[in-house]
Formats: C-alpha cells, sequence, structure tokens
C-alpha cells in the first residue's frame, strides 16, 4: 500500500512540474516565437528603447527560456531572492515569483484569495449534493412515473443552461427586481457572516443548479442499476424493509461513484470559478486569473495555473487512494 | 455661462433640476473663481464652476475604483487618476497644477517651490527656491537633496519601470546616469545636470532650452523622497507623504485608507483645501456595482473618472435628479486614426482624403457613447484643453461628422482609384474598439474601399502591433485605430510624439501613420524653443494645421467621459489639466 | 454503468466525470455487439419522442445554419449593415426604453445596441458560428481520441503508457483559465483566430473520448474475433480499424453527440470572457457579455442570446442521452 502511495505521489509532483513547463513554455516561448516582445507588455507609453532594455533585465526576459524556468522552479521550492533597488528582498518558499504589473509576491495573492473561492465551492457543494442526491435517489425509486421523467427533463435543461445566463437572469431577478438579495461586494465571513451568505447566495445557488442536474442523472442511474443487483434482491427476499434496503444496502454502492465524482467536481471548481466569479462578481481566484490575463500578468497566470492543476491533481489522487482501500485490486495494477 | 445663483443649497434635486435646465447650453468656458461662495448647479455644472463651494473640515470622503492604481510609487505611476490622487493628496513636487476649474487649472503654481523659477542661460537653467517649513510626514524638512534624489528615481528604471520618463530623457545628457541605486556617488547624488548648492536651492541645468520644462516637474515622479526611507520597488506600499494626508493603511488591490499628516502645513500650500479628515479608497468593486453605488450615494466617486458604464447611462440622463449630479467634462483625450502613408495606396494623399471625407464620424461617435458620453466630433489634432486648439480649422468640413460621399469619391478618382480599393484596419480587440472600427469599415465600404478589420491584443498593440513600422508594413495596415492623451497640456505634451518625423522608431513608436515632414520637423523645434506660451500655442495650431492638410490622421472624437458625483460633495469641480474631477479640492457634507 | 461522461460542462466541472479518473472499480468496459444493434437502436430511438424532439430541433438549426443568407435576406438585414436611427446614441446606444430591444414587425428579435444591427441575422449567423466550431472541434477531438485511444489500448506498453500520460497531463490543467490565457497569447488575425478556438477545444477534448476508446478497446483486443483476425495473419492496422474500430461505433457515436453540447458552451464561454472568435463574426457568448452592460436595464439582450444557447445544447442533450439509451441494450427504460 504505501509503495503504491509513493507511486501515486511520485505521478502527482510530475504531473504537476509537466504542467509548470508547458505553461511556461507557452507563456514565455510563444509571444517570442510570434515575433513579439514580452517586454514591450510591461513598459509606460513613452517608454525609450533604453527603457524596455532595462525592464526586461528587470523581469529577467532577457535571460534563456531554461534559465528563468529553473530560477522559477527553485524559488517555488527553495525561495528566491531579489534586488528591489537599494536592497535585496528575499521571497520565501513556496515563491511563485513576482507579479510584472504590479511587483507583488504571487503566493500570498493566491492565498488571500482562496478563501471566496472555497466559500463558493463549498456552499454550492453542499445545495447540488443534497438535491442532487436525493432528486436521483427519488427519481429512480419512482422510475417511469411522470415525476421521474420531468425530473429527468428539469435534469437536462439545469446542465443545458451556461451559468453566465442563469447567473444574470437571477441577478436581474433576485436583485434588481425583486431586491431579495443585496448586490454589492463580497464580505468576509469572519467580518459579517449574514452579508457572506446573502452575498454568495445565488451564486451558491446558480452554480449548484448546474451540478445538482447532474448528480441527479447520475445518482438515478446508478440506483437503478444497483436495485438491479443480486444483492439488494436478496436483501428484499430476507424481508428487510423498502427504507432499509434502500437506505442502508443500495446507498453504499450508490454514494461510491457520487463521492468520486465529487471530489473531482470539487477539485476542479478550487482551482478558481472563472465563469461563476466573473458573472457575480466575486474576488477569488477566477477573477484573478481572468485579470491577469487581460494584462498579460505572466507570473500570476502561471501561479494560478498551477494552483488550479494542484487541486486537481490532488483530488485525482485522494480519489485514487480512496479506491486503493477499499479495492485492493487496484493497487497491483 | 456662469453661474451666480445665490445662495441655493445645492444637492436639493428640485433646485437642481430646474437650474440644469439653464444651467448647460452656454460654453463660455470663464471659470468661476475658487472664492466664490456661491457655486454652480445642475447637469455639467462642474465643468464651468464649483459645485457645492465650501471650506468645512471633517467627514470621510468615500472613493470606488474597480482596479489599483498602476502603483501608487509617484516614479512609477503612469494612470491620470493616480497623479490626480497622488498629487492631491500626498506628493508635493516643485510646481503643481492650479486647484481651479476652467482654463486656469491648466497654469503650474509653486508649491514646494517659493516662486515659479528663475530661468537664465537662455532658458537653459532652471533655479528654484524652496519655501521654509515644508515637511515629510515624520517632520523631517524637505530639502533640495531630497528633490534631486527622488527626481534621480526615475533614472533607475530597471527597478522602478512603468512611469514617464521625459525627465530622463532631457536631463541625462549622455551621462548614462543608471539611477541612484547603483550610483558610485556616497550620497546618491551623482546627477551631473541637477545642482543643490544649499538645502532650500535647486538648479536644473538643460542642454537646449526646453519653455515646457516645468511641465516635467510638475509630474508627481519629480516629487521629493528621502534616501533613508526609499525602499525601491516596494516604495508604492508605504509612500512616505508630503501632503496633507499619509498612508494609514493599505491592502492592495482592496483598499486604501489615508489620514490627515500632521506634518503639513497648510500655511505652505496654497493649493490643497484638505477637508475630509479621512480618505477611503476602495479598489476591487465590478464596474457595474460602482455606478449602482455611486447612484444610490455610497460612494463619491470613481477615481477612474473614465465614465459610467453604458448600461448606467439611461438611468442618469433619463432622470432628471440623477442627471444634475452628472458631468460629461472632455478628458483630453482624442481619438483618431491613423492613415499609414507607407502602405500603398495611402502614399498618395488623395487616398487618404478620400478616408477622410468618406468615414462617417457621427456613427463612430456612437460607438465611442455618444454625444454626452463619448465626446464631440473632432475636426483636427488638437483637443479644447491644449493650448493651440482652435475649432474653426475644419480642412474637411467634418463637423457635422456626416459622411461626403461625392467628396470621398473624388479624391478617389484622383488617386486613380475609382472604384475604391483593399486595405486592413488595424485595431484592439477590446472595450469600445471593435465597435468602433466596426463603423469605418461600413462608411468606407460605401465608397468601395474594402477594410478588412485586424483585432489584436490591447496589451501589445501600440507598443508592437502598430507602433512597429516594420510590423505595419508586413501586415498592410492602411488604417490604424488610436487614442491619445497628454501627459501635460501642451502641444508639445500633446502632438510632438505623435507627428514629428524624427522621432520615428522601430518599437514603440508614435508617429503611427509616418508622417515625416520638414515644415513640421522644424516648426516643432520652434515651438519647443518659444518661451512665449501664447507664442508657442500659435505655432501648435500652425502645425496642427500642416497635419491635417497631409490627411494622415483623421481625428473623430475628442473624448467625454459622464461621470457621477454624489450630491454630498463639496467643491467638486473638473480641472482641465486631468480631465476630471480635481481629487484635491473634495470634501463631504454630512 | 449508463451514466456517460459529461452532457455539458456548463462550468468549471472537470468534464468527463468517472472517466477523469481510474475507472471506478466493479465496473466492466462493455462491448456493444454491433451487427443488430442498429435496428435495436433505431426502433427503440423511434419511441423516444424527447429524443425525436431534439433531433428535430438540431436538424431544424442545422438549416438554419446552412440557409442563414436565404433566411436572412427575406427575415433580416445584412448582417454589418448599421442602422443608427434605432438606437438612441445619448443613452449609451440602445433602442428607446420600453422597447424591448427595439423588437418590432421589421427587426424581429431587436437591433445591437450601439450599431442598430439587427439581432436576427446576428443570431441566425451565430448558430452557424456556433455549430461550426463545436462541429469541427468535436470532429477533431473524435479522430485524436480515436486514433490515439485505440492505439494505446490495443498496442499497451510504452505506446500506452506514453498516450495515457499524455491524456493525465491535458486533464491536469483547469481548462478553462487555461484556454482563455492561451488563446490570448497567440496572435492571431481573425481570419485563423476561429483556428485556434477549435484547435484550443478540440485539444481539451479528445482525452475524454480517448480514455473511454482505449478502455473499451482494452478489453476488446483479447476477444475471440480479434485473436481470430490475428491467427489468420491480419496486420495491427487492419485489426485496428477493420476489426476493433466497428465494435466502438456505438459508444464513439454516443460520446461524441455529448461531447458536442460541451463544446457549444465551451465556444460561448470563451466568447463571453472575450476571447471567442472575433467581431465582427457574431457569437452567442458575446452577444451575452454584450449585455452584461445592458441586461439591468433591457433584458430582452440577454434573454436573446442566452436562450439561443440554451435551446441549442438542450437539443443536443436530448438527443445524445436518448442515442445512449437506444443504443445500449442495459439501458433502463
Amino acid at each position: 500500500m504505501i509503495n503504491y502511495i509513493l507511486r501515486r505521489l511520485v505521478t502527482a509532483v510530475a504531473l504537476l512540474v509537466a504542467v509548470s513547463a508547458v505553461t511556461f513554455l507557452i507563456f514565455f516561448a510563444i509571444p517570442k516565437a510570434a515575433g513579439a516582445d514580452p517586454a514591450q507588455m510591461y513598459v509606460g507609453k513613452s517608454a525609450t528603447p533604453r527603457d524596455v532594455e532595462a525592464t526586461r533585465v528587470k523581469l529577467g526576459l532577457d535571460q534563456p527560456i531554461y534559465i528563468q524556468y529553473g530560477r522559477f522552479l527553485k524559488g517555488i521550492v527553495a525561495g528566491r531572492d531579489y534586488n528591489n533597488g537599494p536592497s535585496v528582498t528575499h521571497c520565501s518558499a513556496p515563491c511563485f515569483g513576482y507579479s510584472f504589473r504590479t511587483d507583488r509576491e504571487v503566493w500570498p495573492l493566491l492565498i488571500d484569495r482562496l478563501p471566496v473561492t472555497v466559500s463558493l465551492a463549498l456552499g454550492a457543494a453542499v445545495i447540488w449534493l443534497l438535491f442532487g442526491v436525493a432528486g436521483g435517489v427519488i427519481s429512480a425509486l419512482r422510475r417511469g412515473s411522470i415525476a421521474d421523467r420531468t425530473a429527468m427533463i428539469i435534469a437536462l435543461a439545469g446542465v443545458s443552461l451556461p451559468i453566465y445566463f442563469t447567473g444574470l437572469v437571477a441577478q436581474q431577478l433576485f436583485v434588481h427586481t425583486w431586491n431579495i438579495f443585496e448586490g454589492g461586494e463580497y464580505v468576509n465571513f469572519k467580518d459579517d457572516p449574514a452579508g457572506w451568505a446573502n452575498k454568495l447566495f445565488l451564486a451558491w445557488v446558480t452554480l449548484a443548479l448546474l451540478f445538482a442536474a447532474q448528480y441527479t442523472r447520475l445518482t438515478r442511474a446508478q440506483m437503478l442499476e444497483t436495485m438491479s443487483e443480486d444483492y439488494v434482491r436478496t436483501a428484499r427476499a430476507k424481508g428487510l424493509k423498502e427504507r432499509v434496503v434502500v437506505g442502508k444496502h443500495a446507498m453504499r454502492s450508490v454514494l461510491t461513484p457520487i463521492v468520486t465524482i465529487f471530489g473531482l467536481d470539487l477539485g476542479g471548481l478550487l482551482g478558481g470559478a472563472i465563469l461563476t466569479e466573473s458573472v457575480f462578481s466575486l474576488p477569488g481566484i477566477g477573477r484573478l486569473s481572468i485579470d491577469a490575463v487581460n494584462v498579460k500578468d505572466l507570473p500570476i497566470i502561471l501561479g494560478v495555473t498551477l494552483f488550479g492543476a494542484f487541486f486537481i491533481v490532488i483530488a485525482n489522487l485522494l480519489v485514487d487512494l480512496l479506491y486503493a482501500v477499499i479495492d485492493p485490486r487496484v493497487r497491483l495494477s | 455661462m456662469r453661474m451666480r445663483t445665490g445662495a441655493l443649497v445645492a444637492g436639493s434635486a428640485a433646485i437642481a433640476l430646474v437650474l440644469s435646465a439653464c444651467g448647460s447650453g452656454g460654453d463660455d468656458k470663464k471659470p468661476s473663481t475658487g472664492e466664490s461662495t456661491a457655486g454652480v448647479t445642475g447637469f455639467n455644472a462642474a465643468t464651468k464652476g464649483v459645485v457645492n463651494p465650501s471650506d468645512k473640515k471633517g467627514g470621510t470622503l468615500k472613493l470606488v475604483n474597480h482596479s489599483d492604481a498602476d502603483s501608487w510609487d509617484p516614479v512609477r505611476a503612469y494612470y491620470a487618476w493616480v497623479w490626480n490622487f497622488q498629487k492631491g493628496y500626498y506628493v508635493r513636487t516643485l510646481l503643481t497644477n492650479a486647484s481651479k476649474p476652467g482654463e486656469d487649472g491648466l497654469k503650474l503654481e509653486p508649491d514646494l517651490a517659493e516662486k515659479l523659477p528663475e530661468i537664465t542661460d537662455g532658458g537653459k537653467t532652471y533655479t528654484f527656491k524652496l519655501k521654509a517649513g515644508v515637511k515629510f510626514e515624520d517632520g523631517s524638512p524637505i530639502t533640495s537633496k531630497d528633490i534631486k534624489y527622488g527626481i534621480e528615481r526615475v533614472f533607475a528604471q530597471d527597478i522602478l519601470s512603468g512611469g514617464p520618463t521625459y525627465i530622463v530623457d532631457v536631463l541625462d545628457q549622455d551621462q548614462k546616469y543608471p539611477g541612484p541605486y547603483k550610483d558610485t556617488d556616497p550620497d546618491k547624488l551623482g546627477l551631473k545636470s541637477i545642482q543643490t548648492p544649499d538645502d532650500t536651492t535647486i538648479v536644473f541645468k538643460l542642454k537646449e532650452p526646453l519653455s515646457d520644462f516645468n511641465y516635467l516637474l510638475a509630474m508627481p515622479g519629480a516629487g521629493p523622497v528621502q534616501k533613508a526611507k526609499d525602499t525601491g520597488d516596494k516604495y508604492g506600499d508605504k509612500p512616505v507623504s508630503t501632503g496633507p494626508y499619509k498612508f494609514q493603511s493599505f491592502d492592495p488591490g482592496k483598499k486604501l485608507t489615508l489620514v490627515r499628516n500632521e506634518n503639513w502645513d497648510p500655511k505652505t500650500d496654497t493649493i490643497r483645501k484638505a477637508l475630509p479628515d479621512q480618505i477611503d479608497l476602495t479598489i476591487g468593486t465590478a464596474v457595474e456595482e460602482i455606478d449602482n453605488q455611486l447612484l444610490a450615494g455610497d460612494v463619491d466617486i470613481d477615481t477612474a473618472q473614465t465614465g459610467v458604464q453604458q448600461g448606467a447611462q439611461p438611468k442618469i440622463l433619463l432622470e432628471a435628479d440623477k442627471k444634475a449630479n452628472a458631468d460629461t467634462p472632455t478628458t483630453g483625450f482624442i481619438r483618431y486614426f491613423s492613415i499609414n502613408t507607407k502602405v500603398p495606396p495611402f502614399d498618395n494623399i488623395h487616398c487618404r482624403k478620400a478616408v477622410q471625407y468618406a468615414t462617417d464620424k457621427v456613427t463612430m461617435q456612437t460607438a465611442r457613447g455618444g454625444a454626452d458620453a463619448g465626446g464631440d466630433i473632432a475636426v483636427n489634432m488638437l483637443p479644447p484643453n491644449i493650448a493651440g486648439h482652435d475649432p474653426a480649422l475644419d480642412p474637411y468640413n467634418t463637423k457635422s461628422g456626416k459622411p461626403q460621399i461625392d467628396k470621398a469619391k473624388e479624391e478617389l478618382a484622383a488617386c486613380g482609384k475609382k472604384d475604391g480599393f483593399d486595405t486592413v484596419i488595424a485595431t484592439r480587440n477590446a472595450g469600445k474598439e471593435p465597435k468602433t472600427a466596426e463603423a469605418l469599415q461600413a462608411a468606407l465600404k460605401n465608397v468601395g474601399i474594402n477594410a478588412r478589420l485586424d483585432p489584436t491584443d490591447a496589451s501589445l498593440y501600440f507598443r508592437s502591433t502598430i507602433g512597429a513600422p516594420s510590423n505595419t508594413h508586413a501586415k498592410g495596415y492602411g488604417l490604424m485605430m488610436a487614442g491619445w492623451g497628454a501627459d501635460f497640456p501642451t502641444g508639445y505634451g500633446f502632438l510632438s510624439i505623435l507627428v514629428d518625423g524624427r522621432t520615428i522608431s522601430q518599437s514603440g513608436n508614435n508617429n503611427y501613420a509616418e508622417l515625416n515632414n520638414s515644415e513640421v520637423n522644424s516648426l516643432i523645434d520652434k515651438a519647443k524653443a518659444e518661451t512665449d506660451p501664447k507664442k508657442a500655442a500659435d505655432i501648435w495650431g500652425q502645425i496642427n494645421k500642416v497635419v491635417m492638410d497631409e490627411a494622415v490622421m483623421v481625428p473623430f472624437v475628442y473624448d467625454k467621459a459622464l461621470n457621477y458625483r454624489n450630491p454630498r460633495l463639496t467643491n467638486v469641480f473638473v480641472t482641465e489639466y486631468y480631465g476630471m474631477y480635481d481629487f484635491a479640492s473634495l470634501g463631504v457634507t454630512k | 454503468m449508463t451514466m456517460g461522461p459529461v452532457t455539458s460542462k456548463s462550468d468549471e466541472q472537470v468534464p468527463s466525470v468517472e472517466e477523469a479518473t481510474s475507472t471506478p472499480p466493479g465496473v466492466p468496459a462493455k462491448a456493444i455487439e454491433g451487427r443488430s444493434l442498429g435496428q435495436i437502436a433505431w426502433t427503440r430511438l423511434k419511441r423516444d419522442k424527447v429524443a425525436l424532439t431534439g433531433a428535430s430541433v438540431i436538424v431544424f438549426l442545422v438549416l438554419v445554419a446552412i440557409f442563414a443568407p436565404v433566411i436572412n435576406k427575406f427575415l433580416g438585414h445584412p448582417i454589418n449593415e448599421f442602422h443608427q436611427d434605432k438606437i438612441n446614441p445619448s443613452l449609451g446606444g440602445i433602442p428607446e426604453p420600453g422597447t424591448w430591444g427595439g423588437i418590432s414587425k421589421d427587426f424581429l428579435l431587436g437591433v445591437q445596441p450601439v450599431t442598430g444591427r439587427d439581432m436576427f441575422s446576428q443570431i441566425i449567423y451565430g448558430a452557424r458560428v456556433s455549430l461550426l466550431v463545436a462541429l469541427s472541434a468535436t470532429v477533431v477531438a473524435v479522430i485524436l481520441g480515436v486514433v490515439l485511444g485505440i492505439t494505446a489500448g490495443y498496442f499497451g506498453g510504452f505506446v500506452d503508457s506514453a498516450v495515457s500520460r499524455l491524456m493525465d497531463l491535458i486533464l491536469a490543467f483547469p481548462y478553462l483559465l487555461f484556454s482563455i490565457a492561451l488563446i490570448s497569447v497567440v496572435p492571431v488575425t481573425t481570419a485563423w483566430r476561429i483556428g485556434v478556438v477549435v484547435g484550443v477545444i478540440s485539444f481539451f477534448s479528445w482525452p475524454y473520448i480517448g480514455r473511454i476508446v482505449r478502455g473499451q478497446t482494452l478489453s476488446l483486443r483479447e476477444r475471440e474475433f480479434v485473436e481470430a483476425a490475428r491467427s489468420v495473419g491480419a496486420g495491427p492496422t487492419r485489426i485496428l480499424f477493420r476489426e476493433l474500430l466497428p465494435n466502438l461505433v456505438a459508444p464513439i457515436l454516443v460520446y461524441s453527440t455529448l461531447v458536442i453540447p460541451t463544446n457549444i458552451v465551451f465556444e460561448a464561454s470563451l466568447s463571453f470572457l472575450g476571447v471567442g472568435v472575433l467581431p465582427p463574426t457574431p457569437s452567442w457568448g458575446r452577444l451575452l457579455s454584450d449585455a452584461v452592460n445592458y441586461y439591468t436595464y433591457d433584458p430582452v439582450y440577454m434573454f436573446v442570446p442566452g436562450l439561443a444557447i440554451f435551446i441549442m445544447v438542450l437539443a443536443f442533450n436530448l438527443f445524445g442521452d436518448g442515442l445512449r439509451d437506444a443504443l445500449d441494450p442495459k439501458a433502463n427504460r
């Protein structure tokens, strides 16, 4: 088992290094290959060639790309020193470098935005899990009924709605027309819990709608398959109450894949819910990344990409390990 | 029209409504003076005089902005609103633009200096005496050496990039001065072109006369910095104040709070009113949300001052009581497109003139936001806030903005392209730009010019896409959408970089049309050396005329911005220096 | 196991839920018999009214897209024709208040803000762009996924691990963020921006198909008919494409149908975030992002493109869902 965990850990780290290398290559090499001079992006409008050169040196863009990448990797592991003019600043590990635009350290920026994204993702997750799983179970137990058909069509409609459409509609109705929720800026949970929930509620529901629909469909399918399994039949034959059969025997196997997907979905969301955050103007990781892309702030783009990849890879790792615990065959394959 | 409306309490919606009806329409730019106790009210009142004049101190001024400053370090800032903010609250320089409405606001007044400089040696030596009693926020006096050190920081572009570098061009004089951090001088004061004979005297030695030099010294980057307090590229996190307010707390990208600087002596400062006790700047609010908060009265102004979003325009313009709290100042920006003289068939002046006539400026104005929020139709290349501007200079008769198809076809025939031709329009791919370019494309099609749009990313647009002649030739960019605002409001600050044929460079070029006209070039030299501002303005007027006759640039809008001011604000007026509310003067009631 | 992969990744969830990780245990990859299946499926599909509704909407939309110029001639206005008289420049360029986005019998869906262009033309030409991008991206993704997946699955060993690691790597990227950032650094002109968008979308969707095809191939390659072909001396190419591929048609068909709506939403999301096809090429996503400016004032701008996206995505989802049920003998009806 330890062997397996180690092997998976190594793979996960290797994946992250590969992601960083690809990202680095793309953002530092493509503009160059296309004939654009990256340093030109970071100088004022009246900059002279001398200023451009100075900026190039300052940002390290004068170095070959592998050296830049090496420095970047070293920064994450061991930290880096930066010349700030009169003295030297130490950027301690994990150092994702400094923003090309504002000279701020990238890592604290990411950490600073994380609570917003976590608030959004967890809140929505609770809602979609509750409604998705419940809806799926009920739908499966009343298979073929009108309720089932309707639920399935609603679920299909739910997954077909882009969040930037539902998000706008929700805001138009609940904020601007009926004034049920306040618009306005995100507030921290610890400053004002009610305001925090008020501001996030619509975003939670909108995001959850999208996922709930998928979870409903998934749960229903799993449930139907499980209910036709032999052991469920056996349980029924033993004369167990239907509630016990469903709740105790069937649910266990239904929930396993759900938990899997839940882990992966949550991992994906924690890396930044770009669309939701931009529609509801939440200052999370997703917004940070969009803003960085708009001003071509490469260190931040790099940082956010790695951050997102980190959550995805970790989620995959955890899910795999979970399976390894449940099913020994996985370890051997 | 000068408004003297008696002792009205502004902010009262009903009264403001009545006044807005008579308050707009006049175009007499005579300012009502700062000491007037009456003030003006209504739509666009702050562009003509002072709204809610008051000397009442106290309260918290609540400012908001979608984005953080490019830097709070005065040397590294380039956004106009950041300059307005720095100069109004925490950065004093030798000279500063006067806090006055109207044209008076374009003038410079002594700030740290006792009086305007003594200019000797045929305009090549500028000598300033510092006021007594001026101090940094820690109480230490501001000396000439601090000012020199501050200016030297501009040279350290390898650390402190981003801000304007005019002062380097003028003062380096082949010294290759590397900035104070690499200075071998023990006091880090090795720049030879600035001398500090004593703590209150500073002397600037230029190589050749430059009548606009004072304007370079009025930029925040020329403010004093203490060597001991210089934290290099971290300085923007807590700059040391010389003005009436200092940084109390700063949470990057979120919030900046300024409180009174006890070591600022109002007796030494004739420019700043310093009315509020505290200034809060909330950063990061979504643009639509900013408009909602403004209209609800939750915040006082948006410091970006680039106008409300298009969705909020009807809410303001259709409701009289809201409209009375709005202004549409000209921002000093001009929207134009350049015609590339090196890309056929635009090497032929008649083809360029055909475009001048075919352009539908009204549609382009609409794409920019219409007459109120977009701007006035532009007819020549000097905007209204620049001395030398002449609204009558309109060689292609485009005041109405309507295309003149017949004239355009005549010119096409003269160019030998009776049936039109194909070309490419370069444009940025964000904001109002694509729609504006589409409007141009549609208009040109009417005379047979088939223009293909080539939208590219905004971040490299000016420096590499259209700022590199080799690229414009290779891509065949005949027409290039552009916008321009001056860093200081003179003809030199505005026009020279756009039309001087000797400044065409391989990247970061601003003379997109690649106009190299010997008459223009020699007039520029004449204007630069001219010490009488009136005469200099006349020369810039001539340059403007030659440029327009060459038909290399088609101006279409003098930018305006529909800005909203909270009715609780006092002392609100637009400073023409920045084309936005004068932050230094704002106060609040309640 | 009857649940497919994603039906829509309207937001940030990792597409392809279960396939994103190792297949849950106890879920044998399933081979679908080819021969009589077509007929069975067709009979089933014919009975599925919901799927048929989806199919007819798809056919309708495809026809609209193909005949957009003809339809536009009768019902719309030239796509790039400005109608400045339909808007009020001093109100930010929107039509007079109370006109529902300028809807009239001349302008069936109103006019676009600022330019006054006919919204109807924008929508029907937008359908073209949407379908063109989504379908081409799907075709590219399916080809890549099938070729690489089948190769990896059949040959195993080094080829398999190389392809699998590549798929892991791509799936580890926060795809939406990465796509935005990538498109924004690739310096392109209108002409091949569509190509870049198609490229990016297919790049991020092929691994889902690749994993499924690989898994199916793995289970098929030990089957008797493959052994038989091998024993009579058939070369790998023949076995891959003549023996294995026909047996994979059903799952490939199902997953392709379900990837299309995902790609439609992907394209719209990119346009919504400002990195899709370039103006003046019309795009539903961009129409929606324009609406962000105006929706509190006139909700028509949000509903017209929003519903267009919704209807198209829903139609594909309904049809894809029905197709899967029809092709899956174990489907629970």
